[in-house]
């Protein structure tokens, strides 16, 4: 088991949670479930197993960007922070589908804030939380 | 709404039209009884998932064994330990679980608990034993501060054994009441002799192979030698085998008596006792058959 094959398992598993959240209006409570949970959840314990075994032993630490690459220098560290991203940008690209359908916003705006979630993480969490803003200011006066 | 069936268990709620017992019925039931020993050891459960996780990718070594074998155990035991004392909490005394006593006595055992697992566990992600292990300065504070906690948890058993045995209106027939009172009482008292004579002593064996590679199945009890783990296992069980072993022996002879509960909980006493004895005599349990 090495941080290669790992990195090998990782990767098209948050892709497939991915490729279920582009068919979330078809399915949505299914994409929601493993998307927005199962999935996240097995890269969590992925990631939580690493830490366990690999962090008493690491260089480094979240001090300083020194310390920081110190810690990435650790190749199961590396592979961690990387699961890391997966993770969390799935967990969040699937709250932004759920968010998305509360508010009404039609899904063909949903996707580009997808996409930049899945490529740049933090820049789609924005760009959703933008696009709801002004949809929110679209609802409100349309309504008075 | 429940029936007085001729159980050996006495009243057995009926749950009405549908399905009278499914896995979510009986998960409501405990979280009804005793949501917080409910909730804490659904969760204890849960850790296992990552440990196991963490035992596929760790390669270091305590004792022999993978260093996620012991956080493994105790998450199983003691998630065992919160969900049957929620199991018996239909048999305590009525209100006794919303009481302010109880409130801060529970919630002190689930802190107790929850620092044994992080002691446990965070000795293994470093790579070190929990148990025994006084070689700095942080684990030398650690170790009678969690024989403390132990003691503590612990007493959960006898808390509940004296309040079920108070409770009059239980539901139990007699034979069984008995038998579950004191085999929980027979868990604490058991525990503290054999948990407390454990911690005593510099590791679990007495002579044989010092490591629990190679040892006895899934247990790792020592093949060659004493071991006082398998005391301790059968003192904490108590308050499973005899109350299971009485319900055939109600069944066999027609109704169990409080007599007759005695009879089973002092004879499984007397097998800890021996279990407990052969440990210290350096000999194995059940050698060449685990």
């Amino acid at each position: 088991m090495t941080p290669d094959a790992l990195f090998q398992l990782a990767n098209p598993l948050a892709l497939a949670g991915w490729l279920v959240l582009l068919a979330s209006p078809w399915i949505p409570r299914w994409s929601d479930r493993i998307s927005g949970l199962l999935i996240p959840a097995l890269l969590s314990v992925g990631y939580t197993a690493v830490i366990l075994v690999h962090w008493s032993g690491a260089e480094g630490g979240f001090d300083s960007l020194a310390n920081v690459e110190r810690l990435f220098e650790s190749r199961w560290l590396l592979l961690a922070g990387w699961v890391h991203f997966l993770a969390f940008d799935l967990f969040i690209g699937a709250w932004e589908v759920r968010k998305g359908r509360e508010a009404n916003i039609p899904f063909l705006l949903i996707i580009p804030c997808l996409v930049l979630t899945f490529l740049f993480g933090p820049a789609g969490l924005i760009a959703f939380l933008a696009l709801r803003a002004v949809r929110t200011g679209m609802s409100g006066a349309s309504a008075s | 709404m429940s029936v007085q069936l001729d159980h050996p268990l006495g009243q057995v709620p009926v749950m009405g039209a549908g399905r009278d017992w499914s896995v979510s019925v009986f998960l409501t039931r405990l979280y009804r009884d005793e949501p917080l020993f409910t909730a804490a050891g659904l969760f204890i459960a849960l850790l296992m998932v990552p440990t196991l996780a963490a035992m596929a990718l760790d390669e270091r070594l305590v004792n022999g064994v993978n260093v996620w074998d012991k956080p493994f155990k105790f998450q199983f035991a003691l998630s065992v330990w919160l969900l049957t004392l929620a199991f018996l909490a239909r048999y305590l005394p009525r209100g006794m679980i919303s009481r302010g006593w109880y409130r801060l006595y529970s919630a002190t055992v689930v802190f107790c608990i929850a620092g044994e697992l992080v002691w446990i566990g965070g000795a293994s992600a470093n790579g070190i034993a929990s148990h025994f292990n006084q070689s700095n300065a942080l684990m030398a504070v650690m170790y009678p501060l969690m024989g403390a906690f132990a003691v503590f948890l612990t007493s959960s058993a006898l808390v509940y054994g004296l309040a079920i045995r108070a409770n009059a209106e239980s539901g139990l027939l007699p034979g069984m009441h008995q038998a579950i009172w004191t085999s929980l009482v027979a868990t604490f008292v058991l525990t503290l002799i054999a948990a407390g004579t454990l911690s005593s002593m510099e590791n679990h064996w007495i002579g044989g192979t010092m490591s629990d590679a190679d040892a006895g199945f899934f247990f790792d009890w020592s093949r060659d030698g004493g071991d006082l783990r398998v005391a301790h296992f059968f003192a904490t069980h108590a308050m499973h085998l005899v109350p299971l072993a009485a319900l055939p022996a109600g069944r066999l002879s027609g109704r169990l008596t409080r007599s007759g509960a005695n009879a089973i909980a002092l004879a499984y006493c007397g097998f800890v006792a021996a279990v407990f004895v052969q440990a210290l005599m350096g000999q194995p349990f059940l050698p060449g058959l685990i």
